[in-house]
């Protein structure tokens, strides 16, 4: 089984390498831990106004010519802007590692910021940001996490309106300058590439570059409470988040497998009594999330008004009857979907790089799939279930958005 | 670093009672993948089957005659398998991947599905399941822009059908329609079986061979209508959407026409995320949240599409870019350059899409329903790599955008 190997450079930046001789490709994750969560208080939406103004021009290539740049290397772009840092993720040839890293290279640290192509960048992120209302369960979910942390981490990922309205070139530039750095950033290459010819690339290219990236500020939670947000939907959308065990538990893989139980496959206790049995919904789900320092679990079921009273009670119902235990056969197949899973992301390049990116980011080491697969193997019954009895799923956050009627009958569930 | 050798072997059969079967076996890969390809869709349905098809493919997981609805989730769960399937105007198809031990189990289940029992508890509770899911999409208007827009463009040409169907067809939906349109659609020669990944193909051939013995024979009959493009521009307003969007759709190749991987390189130089004309035109001015375009080839016939999502306000100055670009390209062709570099990215992507057996399942199902030949992605690639510029430009001779339909969605007033 495939096997990362990590080592920090003299500047600070962290370079994990997998390395898989049988792929024709090379997948790259580079992760800056630049998000909402450090926007500046008046600068909502800095991080993302950065990510797209960085691609406006670098060193001696405008906008059009840094792009034409990486197409003719054939490179499969993309990046994005989340709550607790940017990523910018490539696929391509093995031969052009060297190039592409130099493009990079060359993005982080001599990005032009022309001040004419703000404002487009500006009238993009905007549009994105007025687009959440054509959007429904992302609305509810971005609404959600509003009320569950009263840190930083409620923020909407790609900025507010008045702070995207209100930000000059010139607090950007000094932003830029403070938290774009290399030290705490992480990059994560995986595919046919040998560690030794990755290393010397990156020190050649990015072994200049200096910084310090900012520290991830400490989740601050609200007490569990229900939000409704009225609008005009032909569907309820429903959210719950419950508090959840992170990675650097000792019953993390419990919990793991719990949620497979509960929403894992199709013959998952979510899908077969909410939508199976009673056909409430199109989509029900529940799944383990997290931001660094507060792990939760995110229930979702979208339904008709009607219905929306008995979803949100089967739902609520079945996520909290877990602590009465799972049985063995429940185990077994929540064991072999994960184990699965795990198998299938070695298989692709691209998903290996952002887990591992993810893995550095929120525990500063790569889980070897070994080590998982041990974890997962030594949770037997007697184990889970005792933890799900000391650790019962209770008091969620809730969150519905959806036409009056709904709100009626949610807040007597 | 030596780059391995991937031994790819390509193995098909056809069964005495038409079913196609096709595989590309690949010794290395750490998982297989198996699916089922119908070739049935909204196209294939009369006015009061609007929605059959994609009906149908849900009361599939409900059970066969052995198994009930439950007892074919936990069969999937059993096997961790990764798996589902959707509808299209002209294509059903059923898929999954697991480990390599359970491929016999796997081809066991999905060979089962492929002959459901339809049961009338199962219909009537799976019809909710519908409806909720015709809602969620009602509550998305980049969703419902392409259905109104294929209906306009297409103008009582059966590719215009909508796969969801609406309210009123499935409300009145009976299951003797649905077992009347398996009988009629579900003929082994209208299906393609294709497996990927690590399998052993004799064992596999003569397991299928078996299970379908009693699958009987007959012919089944697709419609090919004579189409032609009309120029055409409807603005309609959507209660549901705050942003303006627009579709334009023109005459494109079919997928049996060799034409299509240059109209694939036309589509990607018109409107790729990151470096195309649409985006220097439109996304790097801050004029549109987004703009893309795209090829779709279907069964004997095709089409190109252009979607752009914007400001209501931007509204006019977006339409009048767009076809001023277009007119552009008609006049004047595409350069050399611009044809290299949109070849490269394809190509690259053709790599990474290849990268596992369940990403290689749908070229090797989908190319085999469509031209009855197994083309490996080499093959494609090489077809991307020999476009050349003149292939490009006369596409563009027949000025398919001049005979574009252009389909605006608008908030209400």
């Amino acid at each position: 089984m495939a096997f990362a190997q990590v080592e920090t450079l003299a500047n600070g930046l962290t370079l994990a390498v997998e390395e898989q001789p049988w792929n024709p490709g090379i997948a790259l994750q580079l992760l800056v831990p630049v998000g909402a969560t450090t926007d500046p208080q008046e600068l909502e939406g800095a991080a993302n106004l950065l990510e797209g103004w960085l691609w406006k021009g670098a060193g001696d290539l405008d906008a059009r010519a840094l792009a034409e740049a990486f197409d003719e290397l054939g490179v499969r772009r993309g990046s994005g802007v989340g709550l607790e840092y940017t990523t910018f993720a490539a696929s391509f040839l093995p031969e052009y590692l060297d190039s592409v890293l130099e493009l990079y290279a060359l993005i982080l640290q001599k990005p032009r910021f022309d001040e004419a192509l703000l404002e487009p960048v500006r009238q993009v992120a905007l549009q994105e940001l007025a687009a959440l209302e054509d959007q429904p369960p992302r609305k509810m979910g971005a609404a959600l996490r509003r009320a569950v942390f009263a840190s930083t981490h409620g923020r909407y990922a790609a900025g507010s309106k008045e702070g995207l309205t209100s930000a000059t070139p010139e607090a950007l530039r000094a932003d830029f300058q403070r938290r774009y750095g290399a030290k705490g950033s992480i990059l994560a290459v995986a595919g046919g590439v040998g560690f030794a010819e990755v290393r010397e690339a990156v020190e050649r290219h990015l072994g200049t570059w200096g910084g310090v990236a900012p520290a991830s500020p400490e989740p601050v939670l609200t007490q569990p409470q229900a939000i409704h947000i009225e609008q005009d939907t032909a569907q309820v959308q429903i959210g719950l988040i419950y508090q959840d065990v992170g990675p650097g538990h000792p019953e993390f893989y419990s919990a793991r497998l719990a949620a497979e139980v509960l929403s894992g496959g199709m013959g998952s206790r979510l899908f077969t009594e909410v939508r199976e049995k009673r056909g409430l919904v199109y989509s029900v789900s529940a799944s383990p999330q997290g931001v660094k320092g507060f792990s939760y679990l995110l229930a979702y079921a979208g339904t008709t008004p009607e219905r929306a009273h008995a979803t949100l009670e089967v739902l609520r119902a079945e996520i909290e009857r877990i602590r009465e235990g799972v049985s063995e056969e429940e185990l077994e197949r929540a064991k072999i979907g994960l184990r699965t899973a795990l198998v299938m992301q070695e298989e692709s390049a691209r998903s290996r790089v952002g887990s591992m990116a993810r893995d550095l980011f929120m525990l500063g080491r790569i889980r070897p799939l070994a080590e998982i697969e041990a974890e997962i193997a030594a949770v037997d019954l007697s184990r889970i279930n005792r933890f799900l009895a000391d650790h019962p799923y209770k008091d969620p956050w809730v969150g519905t958005l959806g036409p009056k009627l709904a709100q009626r009958q949610t807040q007597n569930a | 670093m030596q780059r391995a050798a991937t031994t790819l072997a390509c193995k098909e059969a056809k069964l005495p009672n038409g079913l196609r079967v096709i595989a590309e076996v690949n010794p290395e890969a750490k998982s297989l993948a198996l699916g089922y390809f119908v070739k049935t869709g909204s196209r294939d349905e009369a006015p009061a089957e609007s929605g059959i098809s994609h009906f149908l493919e849900h009361m599939v997981f409900k059970g066969t005659l052995r198994r009930d609805a439950l007892e074919v989730n936990l069969e999937f769960d059993r096997m961790g398998a990764q798996y589902n399937a959707f509808t299209s105007e002209e294509n059903t198809v059923y898929y999954a991947a697991v480990l390599p031990e359970f491929g016999g189990r796997l081809l066991e289940l999905l060979t089962d599905l492929m002959r459901p029992a339809l049961r009338q508890e199962d219909f009537d509770t799976e019809k909710n399941v519908i409806l909720e899911e015709i809602a969620l999409y009602a509550d998305r208007p980049n969703v419902m822009l392409f259905d109104y827009a294929r209906s306009k463009f297409f103008r009582g040409h059966p590719l215009g059908n909508s796969v969801l169907g609406s309210i009123e067809s499935i409300t009145a939906m009976t299951r003797e329609q649905m077992a009347a349109y398996h009988a009629r659609r579900y003929a082994p020669a209208n299906m393609v079986l294709a497996m990927a990944g690590k399998l052993d193909w004799p064992a596999m051939l003569e397991q299928v061979a078996q299970l379908t013995a009693d699958w009987q024979p007959y012919a089944v009959h697709r419609e090919y209508p004579p189409f032609e493009a009309l120029p055409g521009d409807v603005r309609e307003s959507y209660p549901k959407a705050t942003q303006t969007y627009l579709a334009l759709l023109a005459p494109g190749l079919s997928a049996q026409d060799e034409r299509r991987y240059a109209a694939a390189v036309l589509a990607s130089l018109i409107g790729e995320e990151g470096n195309s004309r649409l985006y220097w035109a439109l996304t790097h001015r801050g004029l549109v949240e987004s703009a893309s375009a795209g090829h779709d080839d279907s069964d004997q016939a095709g089409l190109f599409y252009i979607y752009a999502q914007t400001d209501p306000q931007n509204e006019a100055q977006v339409v009048d870019i767009l076809r001023e670009e277009l007119n552009r390209l008609q006049a004047h062709g595409v350069s050399a350059e611009e044809v290299r570099r949109a070849k490269n990215k394809l190509a690259t992507g053709i790599v990474f899409a290849g990268e596992t057996p369940l990403n290689r399942l749908f070229n090797l199902g989908m190319g085999y329903q469509y031209n009855g030949v197994y083309e490996p992605l080499s093959e494609m690639a090489r077809k991307v790599e020999a476009v050349t510029p003149a292939e490009v430009n006369a596409l563009l001779e027949a000025k398919p955008f001049s005979r574009g339909f252009l389909y605006r969605m608008v908030p209400p007033d």
